[in-house]
C-alpha cells in the first residue's frame, strides 16, 4: 500500500541577481535579471506505508523543496503528488492530521512559555481528545526521559531538551507520516543517538512512515535501509543503501598489521594501497578478489591482524555525487 | 466553530502571558499611546474652540468623531496585533509549521496574538465615549447602527490586514505597509466630510476609511441614513471577500524560506 | 577617509537591497505629510485665519516642516540600541574606525537621501496642491533658519544616542523610543505651531529642547519672531545642546564599562 507516490515531480524558484558595487545597487533599483533555479527537476518515487526513507543530497540538491511539496507548503509547477490518498496542496484538514514536519532548528513550540502550552494549542488544533492526549504525551515523554522539563519556559531549555519538546509536540496527533528535516542538525553525539533511537522506536511502535533528510551520514546508515539520493533536483539513486555500497564500491578494505616488517613495494601489486603505515596498512581490492588476496597475503607475510571492512559510506556518496 | 473559539482563546492566553514577560516595556506602550490620544484631543478641542465649529460640527461632536475613530482603532490593534509580527514568522520560516497545521493558517496569522495593553486602554476609552455619546440622546436606531456600523468598520480593518498579510507573503520586504494603512486611516479622526474633494471621495470609496470610522459616528449622533448604513455593510463585506481571494493566491506563490 | 566613505556605499547599497521597503518608508512619509496638510487645509475650509495664522502661513509652516523634519529625525543611531543588544558593538570596537565617525557617516547618508526624497515630494505636493507659500524673508533669516536647523539636527542626534545608550543597561528598546517619539512629535511642533497653546504651557514648553527641533527653526523662516526672541532661543537650544553632548560622553564611557566588563 502506497502511503506516497511522487511523478514527475518539477518545482522552480525565480532568484534574481545583484550586480556588485554602488552602480549595481543603483540599477537594481530599475530592472532585475531573475534566474529560475530548478530546485526539483522532475523526480518520482513511491513509499510504502511503514518505510523509514533517508534522503540525502548536497545543499541545495533539492530535498527540502520536495519534503515542502509532499506536506503541501509549496505549489508544485508539474507533477503529480498523492500522500495518502490526498494532493497535498488542497491542505484539507483531513490530510494535515495525519501528517507532522519537524525541521532541526526551527522551533514551533513558543519561545517564552513550557512546551506543555505548546502542546495544549496542539491539542485543541489536531482536536485529539483528553484521554488520547494524555496517553500519548506520557508515552513520548517517558520515551524521551523528559519528566518535568515540560514545564519549563522553552528559552530556559538547552537545544538538546528543545529538540525533544518539538517532537513530542509534532507527535502528539500520531500522524501516520513524519517529515523530518535535519532534525539532529546542531546536537551534541549523544543527543543525535537518542534523537535516532527515539525514531527508530517511533517507527516500530506507531508503524508511521517517516522520510528523514539529513546530513549526517551516521543517522541514515543507523535508520534508514532504503535512501534516495538527490543532487540539483535529480534523483540519483533510490535503493537499499546496501545496494548503493555495492554498485558503487566495488572494492573493500583490506585492513592489515604487520608482524614483521614489509616494503611497501611488495604491497604494490596486490592491490589499492590506501594507507601505509608500519604496522598498519590499508589496502582497497576488488570484491570479487577479497578472499583470494586475503589467502595470499596471510600465506606471504607475517601477519598479526586481518580485517577485512566496507568502504566509508561518506566516500561512496561523495562518489554517487562526483560522478553525476 | 467551537474549536476556533478554544483556539483564540488558547492563542490570546499565550500572547498575554508572552508579553507579560516585557510588561515594563507594554506599560511605556500604554504610557504612549494614551499621552498620543490625550495629545490629539488637545488638539481637536482647541482648534474648534478658536474655529467655533468643525466645518459645522459642534465641539461634542468633533470630540465624538475622535473617540469613535479611536475605540475602532484600539480594538483592530488589539485584535490584529499579530499582523505586526507576520514578517518574522515568514523570514524565520516559521509560517511552514502554521500551514503544516489542519487549521486556517489566515486565522492563526491574523488573530494569533491578541494584544493586552491594548484591552486595559478599552475601559477608560469606552467609558469617555459612552458619557459623551449621551449627550446626543441617541434614538435606539441610532445606537444599534452605531455598534453594526462599528463591526463593519472592523471587517474592514481585517480585510485590509489580510491584504497586508498577503502582501508580506509574496514579497517579505513589508515593514511599511501595515503603518501606510495606520497613517490613512488617521484621516478618520475628523469627520471626512470635512476633506475637499476629490480627497473625501477617495476616502468614502477606495480606502474606505469614511465607512470605517465616520459613519458609526454619525449613525449615532442620527445624521446617517438607512440607506447609507446598508451601504457601509454591503462594503465591508466586499472588501473581505476580496481580501481573502488575494490570500489565497499569494499562497499560491509562497516560496518559503531556503532550507 | 576613504573607510567612512566605504561606509557610505555600503549602506546605500543596504537601502537599495530592499528597494521595496525603501520605497514605501518614502510613501509613507508623503502619505503623512498629506494627512497634516490636508487636516490643516480642511480647518480653513470655514476660516480665514486660526490663532493669527493665514493658511498659507500654516501651510508653508506644514511643507516646510515636513523638509526639516526628515533632516532632523533622520538616523541610524537606534541601530546603536540592537548592536549593544547582540554584542555586535564589538566588531566595531575592535576595527581602528572612530565609532562616533561611523556613526555621522551613516547618519549623514540616511539624512541626505531623506532630505533629496522630502524636497521632491514636497515640490510635487506643491503642484498638485497649489498652495500660497510663504519664501523666506531676507538672507539673514536663512542664515538663522539654517544655523538654527543645524542645532536641531545636532541636539536630536545627541537625544537619540542617549536613548540607545540606555541598551547598555535595559532589553527594552523599542518601548522607551515609541514614548519618546510621541512626546517629542508633539512637543516639537510637528502637528501645529505651538504658540497655539495657552500662554503658561507655552513659556514652559519653550525651556525645555523639544521646541528647538522644528518650531523655532520654522518660526525664524517665517519671519515671525523679534530678535530678542531668536538671541533666547539659540542661548537655551546651544545650552541644551552642550548639556546633552556632555551627557552622551558621560553615559557612552559608563556604558561601555559595562559592557565590557561583561565580556563580549
Amino acid at each position: 500500500m502506497h502511503s506516497i507516490v511522487i511523478k514527475n515531480l518539477k518545482k522552480y524558484y525565480q532568484v534574481y541577481q545583484k550586480k556588485p558595487g554602488l552602480l549595481g545597487s543603483i540599477s537594481s533599483l530599475i530592472s532585475r535579471k531573475y534566474k529560475t533555479v530548478k530546485a526539483v527537476d522532475d523526480i518520482s518515487f513511491s513509499i510504502n506505508e511503514g518505510e523509514l526513507v533517508g534522503f540525502i543530497g548536497p545543499n541545495g540538491a533539492g530535498k527540502t523543496t520536495t519534503l515542502k511539496c509532499l506536506s503541501g507548503l509549496l505549489y508544485p509547477n508539474h507533477g503529480q503528488i498523492s500522500v495518502l490518498n490526498f494532493y497535498p496542496y488542497d491542505r484539507k484538514n483531513e490530510f494535515l492530521k495525519n501528517i507532522a514536519l519537524v525541521m532541526g532548528q526551527k522551533n514551533q513550540l513558543w519561545w517564552d512559555l513550557p512546551p506543555i502550552d505548546s502542546f495544549h494549542l496542539n491539542k485543541e488544533v489536531y482536536e485529539i481528545d483528553d484521554e488520547q492526549f494524555k496517553k500519548t504525551l506520557d508515552e513520548l515523554t517517558n520515551l524521551l526521559s523528559l519528566g518535568n522539563l515540560i514545564s519549563v519556559p522553552v528559552r530556559k531549555l538547552s537545544l538538546g531538551e528543545r529538540m525533544k519538546c518539538e517532537l513530542i509536540g509534532a507527535l502528539l496527533h500520531r500522524p501516520k507520516i513524519l517529515f523530518l528535516d535535519e532534525p539532529t542538525i546542531g546536537l551534541d553525539v549523544v543527543m543525535q543517538k537518542t534523537i535516532r533511537d527515539f525514531i527508530a522506536a517511533y517507527n516500530h511502535r506507531f508503524k508511521a512512515t517517516i522520510i528523514l533528510t539529513s546530513h549526517y551520514m551516521e543517522d541514515v546508515k543507523e535508520l534508514c535501509k532504503r535512501v534516495i539520493i538527490i543532487d540539483k533536483g535529480k534523483l540519483l539513486f533510490d535503493g537499499n543503501l546496501s545496494d548503493i555500497v555495492k554498485k558503487y564500491a566495488p572494492e573493500k578494505l583490506l585492513s592489515i598489521t604487520f608482524d614483521k616488517f614489509v616494503n611497501i613495494r611488495d604491497l604494490a601489486n596486490i592491490g589499492d594501497i590506501k594507507k601505509y603505515e608500519y604496522p598498519h596498512a590499508i589496502i582497497a581490492v576488488k570484491r570479487e578478489d577479497t578472499s583470494k588476496i586475503a589467502a595470499l597475503l596471510l600465506e606471504k607475510f607475517s601477519i598479526d591482524d586481518l580485517n577485512i571492512e566496507e568502504p566509508d559510506i561518506e566516500d561512496i556518496i561523495r562518489r554517487v555525487f562526483s560522478k553525476k | 466553530m467551537k474549536k476556533y473559539i478554544r483556539y483564540w482563546y488558547l492563542l490570546s492566553v499565550n500572547s498575554f502571558s508572552a508579553m507579560m514577560v516585557s510588561r515594563f516595556g507594554g506599560f511605556l506602550f500604554l504610557l504612549g499611546k494614551g499621552l498620543r490620544f490625550s495629545f490629539f484631543l488637545i488638539f481637536i478641542v482647541l482648534i474648534t474652540q478658536q474655529t467655533k465649529s468643525l466645518s459645522g460640527y459642534t465641539l461634542n461632536q468633533a470630540v465624538f468623531f475622535f473617540l469613535t475613530f479611536n475605540i475602532i482603532d484600539t480594538i483592530s490593534q488589539l485584535l490584529f496585533r499579530e499582523v505586526y509580527r507576520f514578517r518574522q514568522l515568514v523570514v524565520s520560516g516559521n509560517l511552514d509549521h502554521v500551514l503544516v497545521k489542519p487549521i486556517s493558517p489566515l486565522f492563526r496569522s491574523l488573530l494569533g496574538g491578541a494584544d493586552p495593553f491594548d484591552l486595559l486602554m478599552m475601559i477608560p476609552f469606552s467609558v469617555v465615549t459612552f458619557i459623551i455619546a449621551q449627550s446626543f440622546h441617541p434614538t435606539v436606531f441610532g445606537i444599534i447602527s452605531y455598534f453594526v456600523l462599528i463591526i463593519s468598520g472592523l471587517l474592514l480593518a481585517g480585510a485590509i490586514h489580510i491584504f497586508v498579510l498577503g502582501l508580506a507573503i509574496l514579497t517579505t520586504e513589508i515593514d511599511h505597509s501595515i503603518m501606510i494603512y495606520r497613517d490613512i486611516t488617521s484621516m478618520g479622526r475628523v469627520p471626512i466630510d470635512i476633506y475637499r474633494e476629490p480627497l473625501r471621495g477617495f476616502l468614502t470609496f477606495v480606502i474606505p476609511v469614511g465607512i470605517m470610522f465616520t459613519f458609526p459616528a454619525k449613525a449615532l449622533m442620527g445624521l446617517l441614513s438607512v440607506g447609507w448604513v446598508l451601504i457601509g455593510i454591503v462594503i465591508s463585506v466586499f472588501f473581505l471577500i476580496l481580501s481573502i481571494k488575494f490570500w489565497k493566491y499569494s499562497l499560491i506563490r509562497y516560496s518559503s524560506a531556503s532550507s | 577617509m576613504q573607510k567612512y566613505i566605504q561606509v557610505v556605499k555600503n549602506t546605500f547599497a543596504e537601502y537599495t537591497a530592499y528597494r521595496l521597503n525603501f520605497l514605501l518608508w518614502r510613501v509613507r512619509m508623503v502619505v503623512r505629510l498629506i494627512v497634516i496638510y490636508t487636516l490643516w487645509q480642511a480647518f480653513f475650509s470655514s476660516q480665514k485665519v486660526i490663532f493669527g495664522y493665514s493658511e498659507s502661513q500654516i501651510l508653508t509652516y506644514i511643507l516646510i516642516s515636513e523638509i526639516v523634519a526628515n533632516f532632523v529625525y533622520s538616523t541610524r543611531t537606534q541601530d546603536l540600541g540592537s548592536e549593544i543588544q547582540q554584542g555586535n558593538l564589538t566588531n566595531y570596537l575592535l576595527r581602528p574606525l572612530n565609532y562616533f565617525g561611523f556613526l555621522l557617516s551613516r547618519d549623514i547618508l540616511d539624512k541626505s537621501l531623506n532630505v533629496f526624497f522630502s524636497i521632491i515630494e514636497v515640490i510635487l505636493l506643491f503642484i498638485f496642491f497649489k498652495p500660497q507659500i510663504i519664501l523666506v524673508q531676507n538672507f539673514g533669516h536663512l542664515l538663522l533658519f539654517m544655523t538654527a536647523v543645524f542645532i536641531g539636527v545636532s541636539l536630536y542626534f545627541c537625544i537619540s544616542l542617549t536613548l540607545s545608550l540606555f541598551s547598555f543597561w535595559t532589553q527594552e528598546s523599542w518601548a522607551p523610543r515609541f514614548l519618546f517619539f510621541i512626546i517629542s512629535d508633539f512637543l516639537s511642533g510637528g502637528l501645529f505651531p505651538l504658540d497655539i497653546l495657552p500662554k503658561a504651557i507655552f513659556n514652559i514648553l519653550n525651556v525645555l529642547p523639544f521646541p528647538y527641533l522644528l518650531y523655532f527653526p520654522l518660526k525664524i523662516y517665517l519671519g515671525q519672531l523679534t530678535s530678542q526672541n531668536i538671541i533666547q532661543g539659540m542661548i537655551i537650544s546651544l545650552l541644551w545642546l552642550f548639556m546633552l553632548i556632555f551627557i552622551v560622553k558621560k553615559v557612552w564611557a559608563k556604558g561601555l564599562r559595562l559592557y565590557t566588563a561583561e565580556g563580549r
